[in-house]
């Protein structure tokens, strides 16, 4: 390959030519990567991995799931447990969630609990119209105590959420032991 | 310097006569603004490449340091975790598409014509447009940060479901990637034509500076996968507003799936970034080791291996996803492999300084400094890849410090060491040698500083990707953090030595200021005129090169 030899309308008519062959093979990458689906189904088949099952999800009935997360504060003799960890929601429709919320020491105990979403733009789109921490709590000695939280899903919630975590820490109240 | 300036054409004035159908549309002509907007000139547009990447570097290292402000004490100091994980995101985007890989094809748009005889890149007008996307691509990530719900926040590898959750930040981001892809594509199309068909008469492919080969390759790669990187976007983007279900497990979609179209663009990725980095140092070394390059054929073929071999390692990313054992031990053996030839390149670059006569020239410190720690990247690569290993330290610091091993004094200390190379051929003038060497060697100091750290703190459990941590990894974080901010402000440093360069330096530079370098584009005068090798260099001289070169 001498390009000495090449008059500068035969190498450019040449350098088109390749230009457009590397054009064309970028162009069947992009179908080589949307070839990855399908090959990826057939390939766990034939390994029985095991798949995402669309038959277990009603892509209809939970449009959206809220996930409980929840923590207790460095030393605080608590515990807090949500009775269901998932439930499914929808969009201008109602969350219920009850939790599990119990005094792990032998005094009364002053406590509230701290919400946070994830992801964080999530809280936007629900609204919390009852919630057990909305004020502050005081638990007896030993005392164990449901609790409960109910969301309003707005109507404008995005289909794209999927799933959303919504956090409670609890926290001891300052002013009290 | 050399009796063969004067093939050069003296007469660049009425070059008009020579029908080359591309160059000719009145740029020569251009000032001011419009000489950058409308540039079609090999060395414009290289120039703009790599000032572009500059400022890139400077942004992303700003939201480096915004991460290592954070982390300096345990605690949330000064951001909230949400915007935590959009500097991380953008800080990972940025370094990799916006400042690494426009300054490896900056640097290919300057040098390429000039070491083949070229005399401009075989798509001048493309070029142009390979190069205006990027500005735009960068501005999308930069207007994200401004955006409802802020720019995107689940890591440079942008994995669903949560990439499927953001707000339009994410759509910002995918838009700024299909802008990068296109760019690189069409940069790529361009190296790859001009590099096949534009070397000049002796210049065989088995002869070509290691350089030329080195970007060749990437080209090529780039071309393989970065559309599949532009599809995997994509289907994310469709999953997100028009229904599909690639990756939404609750239509049947796996966001496993994901991982593996993202990793099989991603581990070429980062050779994309290393090919031009071995390049640039198999110039480099034999120039100051005043000796040929030792084994040249070997890294021509350890260049193709490498780049071969990227193709089948991609799952070595994802260990901790579930993956049959003979797949694992697949993909561990296939990224074992990869050190052979990545072997063969170090023991060829060792085997080159082995008796030469060498001296030590900041780009030669840059590339002495490159084989020493892109080494230790490369034996980290190795421990991550031993599969049970990699199930304990995925996702840790010791991960972070691995890249950054390989990518800071990596590909971007190769970068340093090109810069320092080719300067006194882009400004006609020497850079300070003083302040060259301060460069490096407070680059090299803060860089383990920062680096070396994370190490102990990954092996130690410590999470990537997070804005707080326990108190045990305080001492070793904020040792990390100091090294980061004087490592930072090293570069400002290295900003003034290139400006200080361009307005004079410390003197005018000769044709060939290096006496160990005999490529051709040593054979121009500094500063390289605005056309050059309008007519080929002539066999003779081409030869008497390839000659010095053991070629
Ligand atoms: C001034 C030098 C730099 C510093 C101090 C720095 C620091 C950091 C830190 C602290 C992180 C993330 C930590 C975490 O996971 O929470 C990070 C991530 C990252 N950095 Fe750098 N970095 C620097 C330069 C670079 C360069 C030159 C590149 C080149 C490509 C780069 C590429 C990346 C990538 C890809 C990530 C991963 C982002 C993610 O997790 O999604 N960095 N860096
Ligand atoms: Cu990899």
């Amino acid at each position: 390959m001498t390009s000495a030899t090449l008059t500068s309308v035969e190498r450019d008519r040449a350098n088109r030519r390749t230009a457009i062959k590397l054009g064309i093979a970028a162009a069947a990458m992009v179908g080589f990567a949307y070839g990855m689906v399908p090959f990826y189904n057939v390939f766990c088949e034939a390994l029985g991995i095991d798949r995402a099952r669309p038959e277990l999800a009603d892509v209809h009935a939970a449009a959206m799931r809220v996930e409980f997360d929840t923590n207790v504060s460095n030393g605080l003799p608590a515990r807090l447990t949500p009775l269901e960890p998932v439930v499914a929601g929808r969009a201008g429709g109602l969350v219920k969630a009850k939790f599990r919320l119990e005094n792990l020491s032998d005094a009364p105990l002053g406590l509230r609990a701290v919400p946070s979403y994830a992801p964080e733009r999530a809280g936007r789109f629900l609204t919390k119209m009852e919630c057990f921490c909305f004020n502050a709590l005081t638990l007896a000695a030993r005392e164990t105590r449901d609790v409960t939280v109910v969301l309003l899903v707005d109507e404008q919630m995005p289909a794209e959420l999927g799933a959303v975590t919504l956090s409670y820490t609890l926290f001891p109240l300052e002013d009290k032991a | 310097m050399t009796a063969a300036t004067d093939t050069l054409n003296p007469t660049q004035g009425d070059h008009a006569g020579e029908a080359h159908g591309h160059d000719d549309h009145g740029h020569h002509a251009a000032t001011g603004w419009r000489r950058w907007v409308y540039a079609t000139n090999h060395k414009d547009i290289g120039t703009l490449y790599l000032w572009f990447s500059f400022s890139m570097f400077i942004l992303g290292g700003t939201m480096a340091l915004g991460i290592r402000a954070e982390l300096f004490t345990p605690g949330l100091q000064f951001w909230q975790p949400e915007f935590f994980n959009q500097l991380t995101t953008l800080h990972g985007i940025i370094m990799v598409f916006g400042a690494i890989m426009p300054a490896f094809t900056g640097l290919a748009n300057w040098m390429l014509p000039l070491m083949l005889g070229a005399p401009d890149m075989a798509f001048a007008r493309m070029n142009n447009w390979s190069f205006w996307l990027l500005p735009p691509s960068a501005l999308l990530l930069v207007i994200s940060l401004f955006v409802p719900g802020g720019a995107a926040a689940g890591g440079w590898t942008l994995y669903p479901p949560l990439s499927l959750q953001f707000g339009m930040g994410m759509d910002l981001a995918i838009f700024s990637v299909h802008l990068l892809g296109l760019s690189s594509i069409m940069g790529s199309i361009n190296i790859i034509v001009t590099i096949l068909n534009m070397r000049s008469p002796g210049m065989t492919l088995m002869k070509m500076p290691m350089f030329a080969w080195t970007s060749l390759v990437t080209a090529y790669l780039l071309i393989a996968v970065a559309p599949v990187l532009a599809g995997a976007v994509t289907m994310l983007l469709t999953d997100r507003h028009f229904g599909t279900h690639f990756f939404k497990a609750v239509g049947g979609g796996d966001p496993v799936l994901f991982q593996h179209i993202f990793w099989f663009f991603g581990h070429p990725e980062v050779y994309i970034m290393a090919l031009p980095a071995f390049g640039i140092v198999s110039q480099i070394i034999p120039t100051f080791a005043r000796k040929p390059l030792f084994g040249y054929h070997s890294m021509v073929y350890a260049t193709a291996s490498i780049a071969i071999l990227s193709f089948m390692v991609w799952a070595h990313h994802m260990f901790s996803v579930g993956m049959p054992a003979t797949a694992q031990l697949f993909f561990m053996f296939m990224t074992m492999l990869i050190a052979v030839p990545t072997g063969v390149k170090v023991f060829n670059w060792i085997a080159t300084m082995w008796q030469g006569a060498m001296s030590f020239e900041t780009p030669m410190l840059f590339a002495v400094g490159f084989v020493c720690l892109f080494t230790v990247g490369g034996f980290s690569g190795l421990v991550l890849s031993i599969a049970p290993v990699d199930t304990q330290m995925h996702d840790t610091y010791y991960v972070v410090a691995h890249f950054h091993y390989v990518l800071v004094a990596g590909a971007l200390f190769s970068l340093f060491g090109a810069v320092y190379y080719w300067l006194p051929k882009w400004t006609g003038y020497m850079y300070s040698e003083k302040m060259g060497k301060f460069h490096f060697w407070w680059s090299m100091v803060w860089f383990n500083v920062t680096f070396f750290p994370m190490h102990f703190l990954g092996l130690a459990g410590m999470p990537r990707r997070i804005p707080d941590y326990p108190l045990q990894f305080t001492d070793f974080n904020a040792l990390a953090s100091v090294g980061a901010f004087c490592f930072g402000l090293g570069q400002l440093f290295f900003l003034y030595n290139v400006i200080h360069t361009i307005r004079g330096g410390v003197g005018k530079a000769p044709a060939n200021p290096w006496e160990g370098a005999h490529t051709l584009e040593w054979e121009v005068p500094s500063p390289a005129p605005h056309h050059t090798w309008e007519t080929p260099p002539s066999q003779e001289l081409v030869e008497k090169g390839l000659k010095e070169q053991a070629l």
